[in-house]
């Protein structure tokens, strides 16, 4: 077990070699440049050359790297560029993060609270109305794009609808019922939390409901489902006990892995909303070539999802010995 | 198993989970409704907002907050802040968005007046040599960082030196100092010290430039030329700004990245107009600000093209209430004069004249800016009302493109433009509509995004666009902000690369003239002889248009970065 885990462990120095080279050299060579975004239209030649020489920015390409690695492994992952100029990457990153991760939680929560039970009703329910009717929403709504939920949910929830009924001489208001887009971001415990929370688990409850749906599905009609009903217990501890128990063990996998994606902050919610997370610093770092930013926050989610990704293979391997010896 | 055996059985366990299902989903709305009104300052200790890297950790019980009614005996001016601003390092600044915090926690030996004039800031008094390249400084005595350590004259030379520093990696170096003997020198390595600055006693400053520049003391009053305090600075590492010391009218008492920006008062500020409030926030990000501006969260707004139409209209209550303003800027249509087909000054002439850009102003703009006839925005000394008014006349369009060396054969054109997404600009799409309905012109669009424009048009010798446009706003209230920058011919930021011998003479005579209406004379004369050569339509002057609460005094919304906050009262 221990060679396991190391062997998996001296893979992640190579991974990570690679993933930085890559990210580090779309940043140099990728169009546009962090200097002249902060220098905008003013951009006065004897400047960029000064900044960039400043900068180490006109040493060959395998310089500057050595140079970012040889900071990085010492904790120091280099200054903002431009966005929120001469603050240190890790200290910008140890902000964000935290309201990625509580968001995401909720999130994960919310998924699920809807997605578990529903998936349970389809499974139970099979082929019927209510089973067909749970695949469609969910269908719905893990189709739906993030681009239209924002905007639309938005505009249901948070302003206030004045409906006329000439015919009826009738008026009356309705809203805002969420009151999220306006101020600051405040936090998980808000009520701005519900609709970037609930459109960022839309996925989740999708993938949940349809794990269950399918675990409740075949857990029913194994052998010890009949046997337990043929002893004579009861349909509700059939179910609970039973076929529950082991419907949610794929669940709990699934979940595991999306611990990786805790870290990882939805660009269009976050944006949207105005969550001051990672997903947010990401998309302006992006725009503004700020790349140190971009470089940091890519390495942090490349570790996360394969540490997640071994604690899930490490617990596969021991609930089953095969899988050790892969 | 099949689905009818179950039935029976579970009935009701499948009725208590859509129940609990309905409960959960209530249980959040609910609870965060709960949570949210419990959430509410000073109702409850979960109010304390995360830690972010405010000024002062923010202390328990007496959080101020955007969302918190304020009681009127509190003397608190709230305003939408927009997204966070870069830096609040004067010697970094180079945006107009941190340039407003810099300018309140900061000052200069000299600064702008609320009618844009330069005046005495921290130093009260200043003599011109003879052949006006010395210039002497008498700083005031009692000018003091918030701290309470006196400013002295070893403060500003710091100052500089450090802005010359090129560890410092300042972003406006060359462009505000570069005109100070030494500065350019340091910058590159070449000398150790700035010896265009003298300290002669604790309270007098000698700066010497290079030539003879009228415009030099208006670029003293931007940031990059503001005093640091050395302690500050060089205690505080790179994040210093984080607490800083300045000697402006306001001290940052909290900044809580992407949440808000708390000012509050120097008591101790040396100014003629002593800042009346006590606290100023600014709310940063966070969707609707008009919304929180009616509900009477904001004491000012900005209004977005979304609101105009109602915040125009006489009969509303918010039109008592709005400001409109010059924003001293002008945005432009750029022909590459180095590409076919404009390399030819008729077909130039030919697409000013065939965009009716009154018509786009109107419809696409709702009329917020003004149609720009002159490369100077009004408001700019040395501005006036132009001659030719550049108006829409499509025949005469046809006849000079007739006339050009492309009639009957002009070539596809791409017009290239900054933005994203499946359609763009409405602004550019109408008016490469009007060039083809009436120049017959193709005009195609391609969008990029500003990084990779800026980058292109940086160098205006290998720049490929054909056609753009591009908006520049003032950095210091002179002309030769905009004509000499942005169209003597050696210039970097002359995008069209035009070069005319004559505007350049011109530029040249201005610059040197002492006499103030000479100079704006020969500056009227090069824009003249440029609007003809037409390199670039103006197209519009952008106006700011703000509302503000019936009970603020004292407001002003000026087209340029200068302490304005120390001006404002509330009187309820």
């Amino acid at each position: 077990m221990t060679a396991f885990i190391l062997r998996r462990l001296l893979w992640l120095p190579v991974l990570l070699f690679f993933i930085s080279l890559i990210t580090f050299a779309l940043g140099v060579y990728g169009p546009g440049d962090p200097l002249q975004v902060l220098l905008g239209l003013r951009a006065n030649p004897e400047t960029i050359e000064r900044l960039r020489r400043e900068y180490g920015f006109d040493q060959p390409f395998h310089i500057q790297y050595l140079n970012y690695v040889t900071n990085a492994l010492q904790g120091n992952f280099g200054y903002s560029l431009v966005k929120y100029r001469d603050q240190p990457v890790g200290a910008l990153i140890a902000q964000a993060l935290p309201v990625t991760i509580q968001l995401n939680l909720v999130a994960i929560f919310l998924g699920l609270g809807i997605g578990v039970p529903l998936g349970l009703i389809a499974g139970l329910k099979r082929d019927s109305w209510i089973d067909l009717l749970i695949r469609g929403i969910v269908i719905a709504g893990i189709s739906l794009p993030i681009i239209f939920l924002n905007p639309v949910l938005t505009f249901l929830f948070s302003r206030r609808h004045d409906l006329v009924f000439a015919a009826a001489n009738l008026k009356f208001s309705i809203g805002p019922i969420l009151p999220m887009v306006q101020g600051y971001w405040d936090g998980i415990f808000s009520a701005k939390v519900i609709l970037p929370a609930f459109i960022e688990s839309l996925g989740i409850i999708a993938v949940m409901t349809r794990q269950m749906r399918a675990g409740m599905i075949e857990v029913l009609s194994e052998d010890y489902i009949r046997t337990a009903r043929a002893k004579g217990l009861r349909e509700r501890t059939v179910i609970l006990r039973h076929a529950m128990r082991n419907a949610l063990i794929p669940i709990a996998t699934i979940l595991g892995l999306m611990m990786g994606g805790l870290v990882a902050g939805s660009f269009l919610v976050e944006n949207w909303f105005g969550v001051p997370g990672v997903g947010q610093l990401a998309f302006d770092a992006l725009f503004a070539r700020d790349y140190y930013i971009t470089m940091a926050l890519v390495l942090l989610i490349a570790v996360a999802y394969v540490f997640s990704n071994l604690v899930v293979d490490i617990t596969y391997g021991l609930l089953d010995p095969r899988i050790r010896k892969a | 198993m099949s689905n009818s055996e179950n039935t029976g059985g579970n009935r009701w366990l499948i009725g208590i989970i859509v129940i609990l299902l309905v409960a959960l989903c209530g249980a959040v709305c609910v609870g965060g409704g709960v949570l949210y009104f419990l959430m509410q300052p000073g109702s409850s200790p979960l109010a304390q907002p995360a830690p972010g890297f405010g000024a002062t950790p923010p202390a328990p019980g007496k959080q101020p907050t955007a969302r918190a009614p304020v009681a009127p005996s509190r003397n608190i001016l709230r305003l939408p802040g927009g997204t966070d601003p870069r830096t609040l390092d004067p010697a970094q600044v180079n945006d107009t968005n941190a340039g407003e915090y810099v300018a309140e926690i900061f000052s200069g030996l000299v600064m702008l007046d609320q009618n844009l004039k330069v005046v005495p800031d921290i130093a009260e008094k200043w003599d011109v040599s003879e052949d006006r390249k010395t210039y002497t400084f008498y700083l005031r005595k009692e000018v003091k960082f918030h701290d309470g350590r006196p400013v002295t004259a070893q403060d500003f030379k710091y100052s500089i030196e450090r802005v010359a520093n090129p560890a410092t990696l300042s972003p406006t170096a060359e462009n505000y100092l570069g005109d100070i003997i030494g500065v350019r020198e340091k910058l590159s390595r070449k000398a150790a010290e700035v010896s265009g600055v003298q300290v002669v006693d604790d309270y007098t400053v000698k700066i010497t430039i290079d030539a003879p520049k009228s415009y030099f003391l208006a670029k003293l009053t931007f940031p990059t030329a503001y005093i640091v305090d050395k302690n500050n600075v060089e205690r505080g590492g790179r994040t210093w700004t984080d607490k800083p010391n300045g000697t402006g009218p306001f001290k940052l008492k909290e900044y809580v990245r992407a949440q808000r920006i708390i000012l509050a008062k120097n008591e101790n500020y040396y100014g003629e107009s002593k800042p009346k409030l006590d606290e100023v926030q600014f709310i940063l990000s966070g969707g609707s600000a008009m919304t929180m501006y009616e509900n009477g969260d904001l004491e000012s707004v900005y209004v977005t093209i979304s609101d105009i139409e109602r915040v125009s209209d006489p009969n509303s209550p918010l039109n008592k209430q709005l400001f409109i303003g010059p924003s001293l800027s002008t945005g432009f249509i750029v022909f590459n004069t180095r590409k076919p087909p404009f390399d030819d000054p008729k077909v130039r002439q030919a697409f000013a004249l065939a965009i009716d850009r009154q018509k786009v102003i109107d419809v696409v703009y709702r009329k917020m800016p003004l149609v720009a006839s002159t490369i100077l925005p009004p408001g700019m000394p040395g501005y006036a009302e132009p001659a030719n008014k550049l108006t829409y006349d499509p025949a005469k369009a046809k006849q000079l493109l007739a006339e050009s060396k492309y009639a009957g054969k002009l070539p596809d054109i791409t017009w290239t433009t900054i933005g994203a997404g499946g359609s763009a600009a409405q602004n550019v799409q109408v008016m490469a509509g009007m060039l083809k309905d009436n120049l017959g012109a193709r005009v195609s669009i391609q969008q990029t995004d500003d990084a990779s424009f800026f980058n292109t048009i940086d160098d205006p010798t290998k720049n490929p666009y054909q056609m753009f446009d591009v908006g520049w706003a003032a950095d210091y209230v002179d002309p030769q902000n905009f004509l000499d920058i942005l169209f003597r011919s050696t210039s970097t930021q002359n995008w069209a690369s035009y070069g005319n011998p004559e505007v350049d003479k011109l530029l040249d005579q201005a610059a040197l003239e002492k006499d103030s209406t000479t100079r704006f004379k020969l500056y009227q004369q090069a824009e003249q002889l440029i609007l003809t050569d037409a390199p670039v339509i103006p197209f519009s002057h952008s106006r700011e248009y703000w509302l503000t609460k019936p009970y603020v005094k004292g407001m002003i919304y000026p087209p340029i970065i200068i302490p304005r906050l120390k001006y404002v009262s509330i009187e309820r």
